[in-house]
């Protein structure tokens, strides 16, 4: 084994590492056999599923939990009512805090011996979170939205994080590349070219490919990738595209380097850069030598002093 | 002035920003002040140091073996000279601010937070767009450094002050690092409800401190109480949660301020000690900053996610590809600017292929243009003063949404890498095609890049400061003579007659769309006379003679008879010819004989 490589929701390498030479950018990860620990939370407090050594899949869900929703709606109670702002509190018949149904009454006033009567009501289901005297408006939350973490890496359950989620490790190749869109995906494998600098056509493309992680080589046309996510590729690894494929493929331009959260059902990682250039030919073997086996790849990028880099993890 | 006690000192100055740590010492060098010798090392505050002191040490002490001197001891800085630090670590200072009326009281909030070096991250008024609650929202999620909460002037609005002070109280914001920490709060608005707001944002949510009012009457604005709060909490409560700041802050001789700030110090002392009207552009790697100086009155702007590096995508996608390319003197696809764009954003080259240069150059022109049309927003007159007199008074009034304007701008500045690691000429060429002077203007580049270093010696020793920036750290390019106004290309734009104090005298007519150059030495100067041709005005009115006194430069007397606003030639073989014009310094025989 060379070395390991831990992260918060990413991997960030630390221990022996054989880095890839000046063809690639100095900083990029490049370990054959390595430890891969990734620490995987919710993003608030909840439950955890899982125990210290526990084996998990890519799929197990190892944390659940909530998070605020982040629909709130103004409901003018005063206007609604037909009152000063200042007197909506008397109509009042929930507090803050209180757990409210969509159409549920929230406030009543009656008038001229109950003749006339008005009502406000909860526009959704959730919880009043504020009520303004001043104003005479209330703010009402939704319902928390439930929120879980998966494994992302088969392995084993190295440690629990009270109430978030757990460290996961597993023995694994580990690169990474230098831009990516998409997410978390997990697939087979497959290799759609024979050499590094051989550039991958939409006549390298294949039903077979659908479901896989695709290695290509110096460069992806645009129609390539456009029938490659057609087939239902989970992810192109590649050394180049066009900036202005991207842009058309996205239909956006990227603009600041932030990525991971696209729209797209396809992850994309650039090995090299923008541009025809061929895959660094360590990279392309290593990829090669492990078609058929599952890998674990997401394509969130930034661009930052905090830099994130796409990753790609072939469990061993 | 010298204060009496920095007579004999010297001066160990830091500034500290995401990559680089750089330290420079200032001592008496043959009787006077100068720069004694400057060292940089890597920045420490990120992981595995995690103490930014390390890098301060490593940078200290190769300076200290540079100049024969030991200028770290164990505790820290040597006390032979007086340590003095800036920092734009952590992307900088991060702040809300919020005003009554978003054109009023909250746009004097934004002058003062970006006066203080701060990047602003929202701003907020009772005249906002959004409903309340999207507010509370957008406060929360933001998580600023600092909180600066005007409106109001002092004696008017009450209510809506204090509605807005409940707001921010309702937010219950966490700051953006270290959420157990009180998020300071500073309250610059209408001061007989000092007491009422205080009360509201109490001691338990944040650490609120009261100023004097940055507007106390709609026709004067007061910006200098609420920079200096900012000055004092940065340093109090947001730096020092940094990696070994704590440390840091205990050897500092004065307070650290934010980078940003300590530059906008020196660019400001430079133009009133001057008595000029400045227009000074930063172009950073992922932030374009905008300062200006118009009488007397000071402005910075900031364009955050517009930069080289990371912002260069930004730019590309704001300013459109194409704005980028009319600025390039080559042919190049579409496609190759695009992939160079994206190859500056992701892999951050530290050397560059000349069409990386190209490209990169033709990008900070877009950056610089879209800074300063920001900027023109903030440097202008207060709003909400009612305007009264005469009918063309108030046409006047209503045309001058701004005080920057070109014609009356004397000086020119550029910062950042891309004017420093280029030629004369290009830098030149950069500050030209973005700002466009009109009249006569001096072009200049920050070419040592200390000018937060000697902004932080302002306050201790300001002759020195202004001295070696005005000596040692500009870089006098040349002086622009630049036509507004249109033209038919070719035709007779002006002519130019230049008398050096030698007695030499040049003589030259230059045409409409054309770029040249007269020689004037960076310390020479000459008596200039310009009769431009009726419809263009080089700021004496339309066809008016102009005569005045000129300084050199590297690149000497720019004759810019291209026009304004400036259309950049369609033909690439144009623009080459324009750079070329500005690498050939003319020398007086061929200009003798090219006037004849």
């Amino acid at each position: 084994m060379a070395g390991s490589v831990e992260a918060e929701t990413r991997s960030a390498l630390f221990g022996s590492k054989e880095w890839v030479e000046m063809s690639r950018l100095e900083e990029l990860a490049f370990e054959k056999d390595t430890l891969v620990r990734k620490v995987r939370r919710i993003p608030a407090l909840g439950e955890v599923l899982v125990g210290v050594g526990d084996l998990v899949e890519p799929e197990t869900v190892l944390a659940k939990g909530t998070v605020w929703n982040p629909d709130v709606r103004e409901v003018r109670i005063n206007e609604e009512l037909r009152v000063f702002p200042e007197e909506v509190k008397k109509y009042l018949l929930k507090e803050e805090g209180d757990e409210v149904k969509e159409g549920e009454v929230i406030a009543i006033h009656r008038s001229f011996f109950s003749r006339f009567t008005r009502v406000c009501r909860s526009p959704i289901d959730g919880t009043i979170e504020v009520f303004s005297n001043t104003s005479g408006r209330a703010l009402i939350r939704g319902k928390p939205i439930p929120v879980d973490v998966k494994a992302h890496i088969p392995g084993r359950v190295l440690e629990v994080i009270p109430n978030q989620g757990a460290v996961i490790e597993t023995r694994a190749a580990f690169v990474q590349g230098v831009f990516g869109v998409g997410g978390e995906t997990v697939g087979e494998l497959v290799t759609a070219v024979d050499s590094p600098d051989e550039v991958f056509t939409a006549e390298a493309v294949s039903k077979e490919q659908g479901g896989k992680i695709v290695v290509g080589g110096s460069f992806i046309t645009l129609e390539a990738l456009r029938k490659l996510a057609a087939t239902a590729a989970k992810a192109i690894i590649v050394g180049g595209m066009d900036e202005e494929d991207l842009t058309n493929f996205l239909g956006h331009e990227i603009g600041l380097g932030i990525t991971g959260q696209e729209k797209t059902s396809l992850t994309l990682i650039i090995t090299e850069g923008f541009g025809v250039h061929p895959m660094d030919e360590r990279v392309f073997n290593l990829l090669k030598s492990h078609e058929r086996r599952q890998a674990c790849v997401d394509g969130s990028t930034q661009i930052r002093t905090r830099m994130l880099r796409p990753e790609i993890i072939i469990p061993l | 002035m010298m204060d009496s006690e920095s007579k004999n000192e010297s001066y160990l100055i830091v500034d500290i920003d995401d990559l680089v740590t750089k330290a420079i010492l200032i001592d008496r060098i043959n009787g006077s002040f100068g720069i004694r010798g400057v060292s940089e090392a890597s920045t420490t505050v990120d992981s595995p140091d995690l103490d930014v002191t390390i890098g301060i040490r490593k940078a200290a002490e190769d300076l200290g073996r540079k100049v024969g001197r030991e200028l770290w001891g164990v505790k820290g800085p040597s006390r032979d000279n007086r340590f003095l630090c800036s920092s734009s670590t952590g992307g900088s200072l991060y702040m809300m601010v919020a005003g009554v009326i978003s054109m009023i009281s909250a746009e004097s909030a934004q002058r003062a937070a970006l006066g203080a070096g701060a990047l602003l991250v929202d701003v907020f008024s009772k005249d906002d767009a959004r409903p309340e609650f999207k507010m509370v929202e957008q406060m929360r999620s933001l998580k600023p450094d600092m909180f600066l909460l005007a409106g109001g002037t002092d004696g008017g609005a009450v209510q809506q002050v204090l509605e807005l002070a409940h707001l921010i109280r309702t937010a219950d914001i966490k700051p953006r690092f270290g959420s157990e920490f009180q998020l300071p709060i500073i309250y610059a608005g209408n001061i007989e409800i000092r007491e009422g707001v205080l009360d509201i944002l109490s001691k338990e949510k944040y650490a609120t401190t009261a100023v004097d009012n940055v507007r106390p009457i709609i026709e004067k604005e007061n910006l200098g109480p609420a920079k200096e709060a900012i000055y004092d909490l940065f340093m109090e409560h947001v730096i020092i949660h940094s990696p070994g700041f704590k440390k840091l802050v205990s050897w500092v001789d004065r307070p650290l301020l934010p980078t940003q700030a300590a530059v906008g110090k020196i660019l400001y002392a430079y133009a009133m000690e001057r008595q000029v009207n400045m227009l000074a552009v930063d172009v950073g790697g992922a932030t374009t900053d905008v300062y200006s100086v118009y009488n007397g009155v000071f402005n910075r702007s900031l364009n955050a996610d517009i930069g080289l590096t990371y912002g260069i995508s930004q730019i590309m996608k704001e300013a459109g590809v194409q704005n980028i390319m009319r600025w390039i003197p080559k042919d190049m696809s579409q496609k190759e600017v695009r992939n160079i764009v994206g190859n500056l954003m992701v892999l951050q080259p530290t050397s560059l292929t000349s069409d990386e240069i190209l490209v990169q150059q033709a990008a900070a022109k877009e950056a610089i243009r879209m800074g300063v049309e920001n900027h023109k927003k903030l440097a202008s007159r207060l709003k909400g003063i009612s305007v009264k007199g005469t009918l063309d008074r108030l046409f006047e009034q209503v045309l001058e949404s701004t005080y920057l304007n070109m014609m009356k701008t004397q000086v020119i500045i550029g910062r950042g890498k891309v004017f420093t690691q280029c030629q004369t000429a290009e830098a030149s060429m950069l500050l030209l095609d973005s700002l466009q002077p009109e009249g006569v203007t001096e072009m200049m580049i920050d070419k040592l890049s200390l000018a937060p270093h000697l902004g932080m010696l302002l306050d201790a020793n300001p002759e020195t400061a202004l001295q070696i920036f005005s000596k040692e750290c500009l870089q006098r390019l040349g002086t622009c003579v630049g036509l507004s106004g249109k033209s038919g290309l070719e035709e007779e734009a002006m002519k130019v007659q230049m008398t050096k104090d030698d007695g030499t005298v040049l003589e030259m007519t230059v045409p409409f769309g054309e770029l040249t150059t007269l020689s004037l030495g960076s310390d020479e100067k000459a008596k200039l006379h310009v009769k431009p041709r009726k419809g263009l005005d080089i700021g004496k009115g339309n066809g008016k003679e102009l005569i005045t006194e000129v300084v050199g430069g590297e690149i000497g007397l720019v004759l810019d008879a291209r026009g304004r606003p400036l259309v950049p030639s369609a033909k690439k073989e144009v623009l080459e010819k324009w750079l070329e014009a500005l690498k050939q310094r003319q020398e007086a025989p061929s200009l003798a004989q090219r006037s004849g």
